[in-house]
């Protein structure tokens, strides 16, 4: 129902309960540590820890484990599904905690060797490839039957190596002829050749050796890069003998990681381990400490300050002082509300928490959340899916997490909501009912589908008045909370100019349009207000306007400029206009998710009542309605926070305030139970 | 009534607009928001859910624009209704115009306040509910063009 009131603690304590009083209180998680600088003016008793070091080396750890996690998952698949997610965090004693804490080092160890296992993976695998590469380039030269880095003997000269192109053995003697016509004692063998590149095998005399090499040099030749020392035959035999090892070893190290796949639940236990201590040397390095004395400052809900403070007391020889919060402070914000609204804090949220000396707006917003998105979804099928879906999880998976919780919560409430609107204006998957009763039974006869209020295709024009409306009471009382908030503040006077003008302006300005048989006849009202309430409408109208100008530049000392912003803020008239013109948006998402599930009806009956059509029927029912509900749902949720942000909060709310965020046990699997 | 062709054709063409246009507008603001939710979802693939629903924002144009059309439709004889005389198919064809040519712009200007959202989500993922209403602002004239025209076309 509100924002929680804060109190400043103060936790005196000895130096030597410092790990266990820390260490509750992050336990506890009530408390959001706020340690000042030391003034660095004077010569202080106090002295702050640097504790920078000791989180880096938790970070790396978390590093390391979050690593080989990943690698163990990669290698033996996490058993459970997409609904594994659901589970939440295991629940585990104080003394299984203080085990995992005893084993952090050794788990560590574990994730050193997942990952050096990896990487010796992942070398050999590189390794395989190089040989891979190293085979293929050696293919060429199969038929050679010498070592490929054979130059000669005493009195020959031997080259091996390729030519840039297609050359058969009649065409190589016949170049080298041409290019040497006076040396004989030559002999070449291609070895194997394609349209790029030939390899060769040419011997030759020893003293011809410089004129062949400059002939060949000249045809192009250039030696391979990575002669073999063995034959290029046996040399493929040892590159496949290594690769066949790395295989193995590959295979062993993965043998290795799956055998170490039990430990995925102890190495995520030590990553929250580690993040748990991260945070509790952050926490440490900001604390006042002198030789035997350690001060923990900080920001508690005043609802559990006594509670903490007996507990902290009865347990150590330690002191907690609570202060009242001064006008100086501006204390976190922590919300708290009943079951029904909770679930919209998170929406007040995602806009800004309530700023100094704003109000919560969470409850009121709750309530017009859930009626304005269900009269955007309005269709009591798709409702009904929502609130079953969640209450479904919600039942089922009772250790959430408690952002989900929050969320399929809003959304169970917000399908009870769709239901109802959706049977008010008989929208059920469209007009699914009747379409079958029509299409497959020959029914013909009065509407199936109940309709309790009226069919918003019928009478459009009745529904975007009732939208108005809405927008109207939704607005009249976003300026309530204007009223709530000024006079909580005792600006009295305020809640008067800002407010109580503009109901009378504005409340005027609609008794008076209601009062107009034109207006009546333009939106098809059934009624028009009797003339004596166009005069009372005229009346406040005026009297509001009046007062708009006069107080609406209170702030400005001299008179003119007064009296220009006070015209400027009468001028504010046409934003109003907007905003209630905004809430048109009701009918039209509304009537959309209405007609789109007629057009797939329809398109989804057009084959008839025969068993093909009945096919097609189900088939274009399933695939559109699908389509629909998420379409829809989305534009019912955007265009429903934009109501409230825009429209509702601008009469009120600006925000700004800053979440409450304890010391606590941020963990992502397991949660300790005290 | 007197049934007249070029009246059926006039009030088919604002249907058919009401589709191409909604169509073409969210199918480019759709694409382009999605480049760049692709884009974020290479660096951090557990932000895919939310930058999906902001590459979705501009893609309601075009479902307004099939709304529009299928509605005309049930009215001048195709899927239904009796065949319009010239002035009634004149009529029909003009209450098509607003979700047609607002349908086209507002999903392509929706498209850039999408992506540049998809950025802020990006840099701040804590920031979605405020990312989200950025693009919903230019979606608001779409709404108000298919009331227009939902209007127009059922009370013709």
């Amino acid at each position: 129902m509100a924002v929680l009131p804060m109190k400043r603690i103060s936790i005196y304590g000895l130096k030597k309960d410092r790990k266990q009083i820390l260490e509750l209180v992050q336990r506890m998680g009530a408390i959001e540590v706020k340690s000042e600088k030391l003034p660095k003016d004077k010569e202080s008793v106090f002295t702050q820890m640097d504790t920078s070091q000791a989180k880096s080396t938790f970070e790396t750890s978390i590093r390391n484990l979050t690593n080989a996690v990943e690698i163990l998952d990669s290698v033996v698949k996490p058993s459970g599904g997409l609904l594994a997610s659901l589970n939440g965090k295991d629940a585990i004693s104080v003394d299984d905690y203080y085990e995992t804490a005893k084993d952090a080092v050794n788990v560590t160890k574990t994730a050193a060797r997942i990952n050096a296992l990896k990487k010796s993976i992942d070398d050999n695998k590189a390794d395989i490839i190089r040989h891979q590469t190293a085979i293929e380039a050696l293919k060429p030269w199969v038929a050679l039957d010498i070592s490929m880095r054979v130059k000669g003997t005493a009195s020959t000269s031997v080259f091996i190596g390729t030519l840039p192109d297609d050359y058969t053995e009649e065409k190589l003697k016949g170049e080298l002829a041409k290019a040497l016509p006076d040396v004989n004692a030559v002999d070449c063998e291609v070895i194997s050749h394609s349209t790029q590149q030939s390899c060769i095998f040419v011997i030759c005399h020893a003293k011809f050796g410089e004129k062949v090499e400059a002939a060949l040099r000249n045809m192009g030749l250039s030696y391979p890069a990575q002669p073999s020392k063995q034959s290029p035959s046996e040399r493929i035999k040892i590159l496949e003998g290594k690769i066949r090892k790395c295989e193995e070893k590959i295979a062993k190290d993965t043998k290795e990681i799956e055998a170490l796949a039990p430990e995925r639940q102890k190495l995520l236990y030590s990553i929250d381990y580690f993040t748990m201590r991260t945070d509790k040397y952050e926490v440490l390095g900001g604390l006042w400490q002198s030789a035997h004395v350690f001060i923990i400052t900080g920001y508690i809900p005043a609802e559990d300050s006594e509670r903490i403070k007996a507990g902290l007391e009865s347990k150590f020889n330690c002191f907690a002082e609570l202060d009242d919060v001064s006008e100086k402070d501006t204390p976190p914000v922590k919300l708290k509300n009943n079951k029904f609204s909770a679930p919209v804090e998170s929406v007040i949220e995602s806009y800004s928490l309530p700023g100094k000396g704003e109000m919560d707006p969470t409850s009121i917003t709750s309530i017009f959340y859930y009626v304005l998105f269900g009269m955007m979804l309005s269709d009591a099928a798709y409702g009904l899916i929502m609130f079953l879906g969640c209450a479904f999880i919600l039942l089922k998976f009772k250790n959430l997490e408690e952002g989900m919780k929050k969320f399929l919560t809003m959304f169970f409430y917000c399908g009870i909501s769709t239901t109802f609107w959706g049977f008010m204006f008989g929208s059920f998957f469209g007009d699914a009912i009747d379409v079958v009763a029509k299409t497959f039974f020959h029914y013909s006869g009065p509407q199936l589908t109940p309709c309790l209020w009226f069919a918003p295709m019928e009478k459009p024009m009745q529904l975007l008045m009732f939208s108005f409306l809405l927008g109207i009471i939704h607005l009249f009382a976003g300026l309530a909370c204007s009223a709530y908030q000024s006079i909580r503040a005792k600006k009295y006077l305020d809640a008067v100019y800002d407010v109580l003008l503009w109901y009378l302006l504005i409340g005027g300005l609609l008794l008076l349009l209601l009062a107009m048989p034109m207006f009546a006849e333009m939106t098809q009202l059934s009624f028009t207000l009797p003339s004596v309430f166009a005069k009372i409408g005229g009346i406040m109208a005026g009297i509001g306007a009046v007062g708009i100008v006069l107080t609406g530049g209170r702030e400005s000392k001299s008179p003119v400029k007064r009296l220009l912003k006070g015209l400027y803020a009468l001028y504010g008239v046409s934003s109003w206009l907007s905003d209630i013109l905004s809430y048109s948006r009701l009918l039209a998402l509304g009537l959309a998710t209405g007609v789109i599930a007629q057009v797939f009806n329809q398109m989804g009956s057009m084959l008839g009542g025969n068993v093909v059509g009945a096919i097609v029927f189900i088939l274009v029912f399933l695939i559109g309605q699908t389509l629909n509900i998420g379409i829809n749902a989305l534009g019912a949720y955007v265009h429903c926070n934009r109501l409230q942000f825009v429209e509702f909060f601008g009469k009120f709310y600006s925000g700004g305030g800053e979440k409450f965020s304890p010391f606590e046990a941020r963990t992502k699997y397991f949660k300790i139970k005290d | 009534m007197v049934a007249n062709a070029f009246g059926m054709g006039l009030a088919l063409l604002g249907a058919a607009l009401a589709a191409l246009m909604g169509g073409i507008g969210s199918a480019i603001g759709v694409g382009d928001a999605g480049k760049a939710a692709a884009g974020v979802v290479t660096e951090d693939p557990s932000m895919f859910g939310k930058v999906l629903i902001l590459q979705l924002l501009p893609g309601t144009q075009g479902i307004y624009g099939l709304l529009i059309a299928f509605l005309t439709l049930t009215k001048i004889g195709v899927l239904g209704g009796s065949a319009p005389d010239l002035a009634t198919g004149f009529a029909i064809f003009v209450a098509c115009l607003p979700m047609a040519f607002v349908g086209l712009w507002s999903a392509k200007m929706q498209s850039k306040a999408a992506v540049a959202s998809i950025g802020l989500v990006a840099k701040r993922p804590d920031q979605f509910g405020k990312s989200m209403i950025f693009p919903a602002m230019v979606e608001t004239y779409a709404v108000l063009a298919l009331l227009v025209s939902l209007l127009a076309v059922m009370s013709i």
